[in-house]
């Protein structure tokens, strides 16, 4: 099996120094790190793109566009919330780096946007801009590192503007030139905690950053920060305050979204793609729909109407637009999107049976009880299913024009002949074949090559008979309910459980029995935990040992 | 019940339990076209377009600035422009933008009468006085170019054109497809297309050796086609117990708010949901059975949208019948015969405008020619002449839902 090893703190932040210095080269700036009496950071992650993109709008505005390729996040134990924590940025990913943040700086400091963003100019009292540069750089510097620049970095800042300037024959061009190098530096694209004076948990500033990425997937705002700079993060009463505002806020959707994006892997829909001509009203605007579907689906249920997490699997009511009227074979009468329910006793009911669940865990031309079933197994129930060896012969499966065997539950048991097989297939396709009345984009159906089917089954020893069955044991399964928290753990802490972790998680677990599986109870229970803003025993050391286990694939 | 179902299954199968409201089906058309006979040999000469007629009226001196190297009865591809402006020159063709600029910007400002509101909706009226305050001929001037323009020429008035009309070849086959819809069998009718006699199709013998409207009938590129796409019909089957066989159904005919938008294979996207248009003059119902999978509706009056490029034009048929294959996969493939006003095909052809049938080489006043003398259907008493003509439009469709006004009011 491949492994890699993931690079400790240190290896990693040096070569990304490297690569800063270089790149920074080119635009006249310089690459800004925490100073040495700051001491060595302790946990580093990686903004996801996501993150990146919330944060330039919420610091310059959305008509600020970010242009450009992001290298893709890394997925690790299940969720890009732990690969975020791996560190690691090509050569090809900071250029790409590079230049988005070229691009945003220059918009920033355009003409359309100079006024309201920059607002100052080199002036009669302020000749060669020094002053303005300073006070941009770092009122910006603050919300772009998520702590105030240093006064040596805005020294050494203003005085790269005016070089720049001078180069490049303009104080705005030097500004941009320095703003793009900001927005290229690991302080800014990078989570870089810093131990407080005890050296037992993040100063107030990473506190800020843990508990507005985790529950608004964003960088923090500016009551948060100035409760950081004034000490109030640092006791019960102010974290809780500050935790209690921000999952009372709209924006608390947009960090359950973020998680759940995470958790069920919607980010794969982006590279999603079917067969037309089998699927001819599957589009990648379908697909987008069917992501937003979900997103919004969840946090109207979990957020909006505050319902038990376990509802997912069973609720009837889902976003709907007309875009995905087809595809769910329903009228919709409505412009924009609105709840949808569908009635009682029909099959569509639950998260099981959303389109980009169903669509996402399908081969491009026809349906994976495989896939479904691996996919409920590790994102719902964090189960381990090994991954196929090399040497498998998918012949029976794919021969979906096989006259004998004409439904995939068919051609699957056929394939279940193979002993090297069955092992991994027994646990895999019963779960997935109780959702095979839905095609490979989500399309309810009955039959298949003509033959009516089979949506009977077992799971954790009860039976089901179709996919609203199936739902409604998930619902009760206990080993979904842990398997959420422990993932909401996973992606608050950006790391895989150890074992002397395992009491937190159950008293975690048991707090969100007692809370009535609440998400918002749920996240409120992990930012005010006190470990969350500990420092790991050991440090940066032993995450990082900790880090050179993980599989590059899950198996 | 259980026959019901396994019916309803095999004709799209793929209907979940919730699909819309019980014992509907609806029907979303990407095209409505005129219905060809298909017989390649029935036309030994194809009926000249406007501009190839007057390329024949000329002088062989002239005729020769124009004509093809290798075929010198054939005008030059390259030499249409220069031939087209010829024409226009000789015949006076006139046309001017009601605002800027017209289409293409290329075209002479119109002087507008007092208190005309250039960007409102300008009305017949309108063009008659705008064609007064510029030079048109004497109660000449109509709107062309999706009322754009005010224009004079042969398309709009055929009838100061006649030179242009003469010699259309007209279709003298035996075979056309349609029905009888008069119940008598006269020497104009024709054999149907699986043999059925006494078939009344007048403007496919007016129009069936017009080149276009082969090649526009013929399925294969019908079915690609997508027509009046941006403004289609629904037709709306309701009550229907066994999508098989069922002795009555109501047949209802809507007009679509909503486009019609491409699936992933670039056909018509199924199981899409339209609002309809709020104009009640675009609406029609009537009854109908279905036997073996094929409706057939009685007679019934339509009005239905024909909105493609720069025609805005709803035909209209008298007397109509709506024959209908429902097919497995859950689309229909049909056909419309029925009386169609010569009012409403006119104003189809009209709005075409000089330059669009030239460059489709249709002859406004050879077809205008055609169907007045062809007409064989609602007889005016006063005048003693024919209001409408026998016809054959086939249409494909997909299956869709409609967003009743009344549901889109209470969604809202």
């Amino acid at each position: 099996m491949k492994r890699f090893r993931r690079p400790t703190l240190k290896q990693a932040l040096t070569a990304l120094s490297l690569a800063l210095a270089a790149g920074t080269a080119m635009i006249g700036a310089q690459a800004a790190w925490p100073d040495d009496e700051a001491g060595d950071p302790v946990m580093v992650r990686k903004l996801t793109e996501a993150q990146y993109r919330n944060a330039i709008a919420d610091i310059f505005g959305p008509d600020i566009k970010v242009v450009g390729r992001f290298e893709p996040d890394l997925r690790v134990d299940g969720l890009l919330a732990v690969g975020a924590s791996a560190v690691s940025v090509t050569p090809g990913g900071f250029e790409q780096y590079e230049a988005i943040a070229r691009g945003i700086a220059d918009q920033v400091t355009d003409d359309a946007h100079r006024a309201r963003l920059v607002g100052c100019a080199p002036g009669p009292a302020d000749r060669n801009g020094a002053r303005c540069a300073a006070a941009f750089l770092s009122k910006t510097g603050f919300k772009l590192y998520r702590r105030p620049l240093t006064a040596a970095e805005i020294k050494q800042f203003t005085a790269t503007t005016a070089a720049s300037a001078k180069e490049l024959g303009s104080f705005q061009a030097g500004l941009s030139a320095v703003l793009a190098g900001m927005l290229s530096s690991p302080d800014f694209l990078f989570r870089i905690d810093q131990p407080d004076k005890d050296g037992k948990a993040v100063d107030a500033w990473a506190k800020a950053s843990r508990l507005s990425f985790l529950l608004w997937d964003t960088t923090p705002d500016a009551e948060l920060l100035a409760a950081a700079a004034s000490g109030k993060l640092d006791t019960p009463e102010g974290l809780a305050k500050q935790t209690d505002r921000l999952i009372a806020s709209p924006r608390f959707k947009d960090g359950i979204r973020a998680f759940f994006t995470d958790m069920l892997q919607l980010d794969g829909i982006d590279n999603l793609s079917k067969d037309v001509l089998i699927f001819p009203a599957y589009t990648n605007s379908v697909a987008d729909a069917m992501r937003e579907q979900t997103l919004r689906t969840i946090t109207y249920l979990l957020v909006d109407e505050d319902r038990d997490y376990r509802d997912l699997f069973t609720a009837r009511k889902i976003a709907m637009t007309r875009l995905l009227g087809p595809i769910y074979d329903i009228p919709v009468a409505k412009e924009g999107w609105y709840i949808h329910e569908f009635p009682e006793g029909d099959p569509r009911t639950g998260l099981l049976t959303h389109a980009s669940m169903l669509a996402l865990h399908s081969h491009p031309g026809r349906t994976s009880p495989t896939l479904r079933g691996k996919a409920m197994r590790e994102t719902l129930l964090c189960q381990q299913v090994p991954s196929p060896p090399a040497n498998v012969n998918f012949a029976v499966v794919q021969d979906v024009n096989n006259p004998t065997l004409r439904t995939t539950r068919a051609r699957l048991l056929a394939h279940l002949d193979d002993e090297q097989c069955s092992t991994c297939h027994k646990v895999t396709d019963p779960l997935g074949l109780g959702l095979e009345q839905f095609d490979g984009a989500g399309q309810f159906r009955t039959r298949e090559n003509g033959e009516l089917i089979d949506v009977t089954g077992a799971f954790e020893a009860s039976g089901f008979d179709g996919a609203a069955q199936l739902g409604r044991l998930f619902a009760e399964s206990s080993q979904a309910n842990a398997c959420l928290v422990r993932t909401a753990w996973k992606y608050a802490r950006g790391r895989e459980p150890h074992g002397a972790d395992s009491r937190d998680l159950a008293m975690l677990g048991a707090d969100f029995a007692d809370k009535g599986h609440r998400m918002g109870a749920l996240f409120r229970s992990i930012a005010l935990d006190p470990d969350f803003y500990a420092l790991v025993p050991g440090g940066a050391a032993q995450m990082a040992a900790a880090g050179a286990t993980h599989k590059e694939d899950t198996p | 019940m259980a026959v019901a179902l396994l019916a309803a299954l095999a004709l799209g199968g793929a209907d979940s339990p919730t699909g819309g409201e019980p014992g509907v089906r609806a029907f979303v058309l990407s095209n409505v076209y005129i219905a060809s006979s298909g017989d390649a040999g029935a036309c030994p000469v194809m009926a000249d377009g406007g501009l190839e007629r007057y390329f024949k009226l000329l002088s062989p001196e002239e005729r020769a600035q124009y004509a093809s190297a290798k075929d010198p009865s054939k005008i030059e591809q390259s030499k249409r422009m220069p031939l087209e402006r010829a024409m226009n020159d000789h015949y006076v063709f006139l046309r001017v933008a009601i605002r800027g600029g017209g289409p293409g910007g290329a075209m002479p400002q119109a002087i507008l009468p007092e208190g005309f509101d250039p960007n409102g909706t300008p009305t017949p009226q309108d063009a008659l006085a705008i064609g007064a305050l510029n030079g048109f001929p004497e109660g000449r001037g109509r709107l062309a170019f999706a009322k754009l323009t005010v224009a004079y020429s042969s398309c709009t008035n055929p009838e100061d054109f006649p030179e242009l009309g003469e010699g259309f070849a007209t279709y003298n086959g035996k075979i056309a497809p349609g029905i009888d819809l008069d119940g008598k069998r006269g020497k104009e009718d024709f054999t149907g297309m699986t043999g059925a006699k006494g078939v009344d199709n007048q403007l496919w013998r007016a129009v069936g050796c017009v080149k276009m409207f082969r090649e526009s009938g013929e399925p294969r590129i019908a079915k690609k086609t997508f027509i009046s796409a941006r403004a289609p019909t629904i037709i709306e089957l309701r009550g229907v117990d066994d999508p098989l066989n069922d002795d009555d159904v109501t047949v209802n005919v809507y007009a679509a708010a909503d486009a019609v938008t491409r699936d992933g294979r670039g056909e018509a996207l199924a199981r899409a949901s339209f609002a309809l248009d709020p104009d009640t003059s675009l609406r029609s119902t009537t009854h109908g059975r279905i036997r073996d999978g094929v409706l057939t509706t009685d007679p019934v009056d339509l009005r239905i949208n024909y909105k493609e490029q720069i025609i805005d034009s709803p035909r209209q048929f008298r007397d109509a019948r709506i024959v209908a294959k429902l097919m497995p996969d859950g689309s229909v493939e049909g056909s419309i015969y029925g009386y169609y006003t010569l009012a409403s095909y006119w104003d189809s052809i009209e709005h075409m405008t000089q330059n669009g049938a030239n460059l489709t080489e249709v002859s406004c006043a050879g077809v205008k020619q055609a169907i007045d003398r062809l007409a064989d259907g609602y007889k005016d008493p006063a005048t003693g002449r024919y209001t409408a003509i026998s016809a054959a439009f086939d249409f494909f469709g997909v299956r869709a839902f409609i967003i009743h006004p009344e549901r889109q009011a209470s969604a809202q």
